[in-house]
């Protein structure tokens, strides 16, 4: 029996668990329920696992501290906990507000500049992926602080674009 | 005769292209641009020449005749209904499989195609130039050149007309090149029916029956079925001599889609006409038993249809579900990313229409949509229990999909009523979203069992889904 501990983040929580295998099976200890579990079979991408009897057929994939998990005709998403995460929020000003990129794109256009009072939902950006286009709307009314992107441009997922001030 | 055909296309369409002339004895030559150079689509022809771009007629045409190909085959979208490719096609001496460039510049033109209709008996809704009288609201402004959606605006009252009319009109002048509008009555619980036509040279045309596209998002169909639950003999039978009027009246070769609108009085008026092979043919293949690439096919070599209007049935019922790389719960964002993990459903009535595998890229490049899911039962209800079953055992990680949410799409009781229109999603935003309830116990033992030890590096992280619009077709 080999034994690690594990922390989800769940609805924000930190979710401590604990696994103890051995190549067959083991005990997944979670809050103050032991369940026990037996390998049917496992695969790179998953397995097939026996719990109270009945099987389960599950496929994981990892990015990161993210997990998909398809269970029995389910997906679902899980992040771990990182209590040594720097929190984003930190690093900016009380009520500022950062704009990312949802997809990889192509900004197209820049309806504001730096210094616009802007007010919500008001269109900042329009950009385009796969043949779509979509606007970048503002979450809050509040200043424009910063903006880091220019049209024609291709951002990646998560790329800052602009930055709005309270 | 032909030798070999150039499939002008990609993804799932170009493959299920090529399947048929494997079976046929006619060689594949396909294209593939520099983001697509490891594409599923490129393997599976019998051989493939790269492109700089599938929308430049004249580089389509220049492979085709380097390649020795005396056909070209468009395909869906691309060019499939632009008059470039079939004029560069009949300037080169080359077959173009699919109506003549008449056919697709005078249906491409609303207003042309509205007056043809008209003129062959054709039903058509009430439509103006300007100021329809104010009993007459709410109307539709739409793009005379238009499609998908673009350039169209829903106008309650006459003092919004002109705003709508401007910004429509607008729209139009950027995707279409031509900023023409006009006003078409508003039918306020529409279903989308179209009917399947075949014409060929000696002036036979058959219809193989409808397709009911009523289930949409953004305009874009994306559960197909028939026979239609809202079609009775009688109004098959009807819009049956309908379309095929309408095919007859511009000459149609080839398989086409002749589009209605039907109301919920059961009132039906011509929408526009598809002057190609639809996305969601494979329904009418898998009831009538006839493959739509082959009638083409030899529509073009100068063959007869191979069948006769009381040659046709429609046996059991198929409905289609396409599976796009989209996050519906984030207003149907595209999603990108590498499949790291593919098992479709298989098993008797299934089939898959597709141009992924694992390993495959999704890209910011093109269509997100990746397959299609196709099943045949003895009856509508089976069928809905297969698809269900179908969708279930679909496994696509790497990149967010819409499989689960057409499953709950497919599972409402609204479809297995049969009473659809295309606001059945607006109106049931809750399937959106997964049904709220705990996380069960065994799919975090499965994320447990699998996550490394140590934990690697933040999540990243990016913005709510209310900082985006809604995202519109380009």
């Amino acid at each position: 029996m080999t034994g690690r501990e594990l922390h989800w983040e769940i609805d924000g929580q930190d979710v401590a668990v604990r696994i103890e295998e051995s190549t067959a099976g083991g005990i997944f200890r979670f809050g103050e329920q032991n369940i026990p579990f037996t390998y049917i079979s496992r695969h790179r991408h998953g397995g097939w696992v026996s719990v109270d009897g009945k099987p389960h057929e599950f496929y994981v994939l990892q990015d990161r501290g993210s997990h998909t998990v398809w269970l029995d005709g389910r997906t679902y998403r899980l992040e771990r906990a990182n209590k040594g995460r720097p929190s984003e929020a930190a690093e900016l000003a009380r009520g500022d507000c950062r704009i990312t990129a949802l997809m990889p794109g192509r900004i197209l256009r820049i309806e504001v500049a730096v210094g616009d009072t802007v007010a919500e939902k008001q269109i900042l950006a329009t950009m385009e992926s796969m043949k779509m286009e979509t606007s970048l709307l503002a979450p809050m009314a509040g200043r424009v602080a910063a903006i880091h992107c220019r049209p024609g441009q291709i951002v990646e997922m998560g790329e800052l674009l602009i930055v709005i001030e309270e | 005769m032909i030798r070999k055909i150039l499939i002008a296309n990609r993804g799932e369409i170009a493959i299920r292209i090529s399947h048929t002339l494997r079976e046929m004895g006619i060689a594949a030559a396909g294209l593939f641009t520099d983001p697509d150079s490891e594409a599923l689509h490129r393997r599976s022809m019998d051989e493939a020449h790269r492109i700089e771009s599938y929308l430049d007629a004249n580089e389509i045409v220049r492979v085709a005749l380097e390649c020795g190909a005396n056909a070209v085959h468009p395909g869906y979208g691309f060019l499939s209904e632009s008059t470039s490719l079939s004029s560069a096609c009949e300037k080169a001496g080359i077959t173009f499989i699919g109506p003549q460039t008449e056919t697709i510049r005078s249906m491409g033109d609303k207003l042309e195609a509205r007056r043809l209709m008209q003129a062959a008996g054709v039903p058509v809704l009430p439509a103006w130039e300007s100021n329809p009288p104010a009993s007459e609201y709410p109307v539709l402004v739409k793009a005379v050149g238009g499609g998908g959606g673009k350039g169209m605006r829903l106008v309650q009252k006459p003092s919004e007309l002109a705003d709508a009319m401007a910004a429509a009109a607008r729209e139009a002048g950027n995707a279409f090149n031509d900023a023409r509008v006009f006003i078409e009555k508003y039918v306020t619980k529409p279903r989308h029916i179209e009917l399947q036509v075949v014409g060929d040279t000696h002036g036979n045309v058959v219809h193989a029956f409808e397709r009911e596209c009523s289930i949409q998002r953004r305009h874009q169909k994306i559960i197909e079925e028939t026979p239609s639950p809202a079609v009775s003999p009688e109004l098959r039978a009807t819009m049956g001599a309908t379309a095929v009027a309408a095919a007859k009246a511009v000459a149609y070769r080839g398989a086409g889609t002749v589009e209605f609108i039907l109301d919920a009085e059961g009132r039906h008026y011509f929408l526009e006409m598809n002057t190609r092979l639809q996305v969601e043919h494979p329904v009418t293949e898998m009831t009538t038993g006839i493959d739509l690439v082959r009638e083409q096919v030899r529509i073009a070599e100068g063959h007869p249809i191979s069948f006769k209007q009381a040659d046709l049935r429609q046996t059991g019922h198929s409905i289609e579900c396409r599976i796009y790389a989209e996050v519906p719960e984030e207003n149907f964002r595209p999603d990108t990313g590498t499949i790291a993990v593919f098992r479709p459903p298989t098993g008797p009535g299934v089939r898959l229409d597709c141009g992924v595998e694992e390993g495959s890229s999704v890209t910011i490049d093109y269509d997100p949509l990746m397959a299609k899911l196709i099943v045949w039962a003895p009856t509508r209800d089976a069928a809905i229990e297969r698809m269900k079953r179908s969708l279930h055992d679909f496994v696509l990680l790497g990149v967010r999909t819409n499989i689960e949410f057409l499953g709950r799409i497919i599972s409402s009781r609204d479809f297995a009523s049969g009473n659809l229109d295309t606001h059945l999603i607006d109106r049931n935003a809750a399937l959106l979203h997964s049904p709220a309830g705990t996380l069960p116990i065994e799919a975090l033992l499965a994320a447990s069992l699998s996550a490394s030890p140590a934990t690697n590096g933040a999540s990243s992280s990016f913005s709510n889904v209310w900082t985006s619009g809604a995202w519109r077709n380009t």
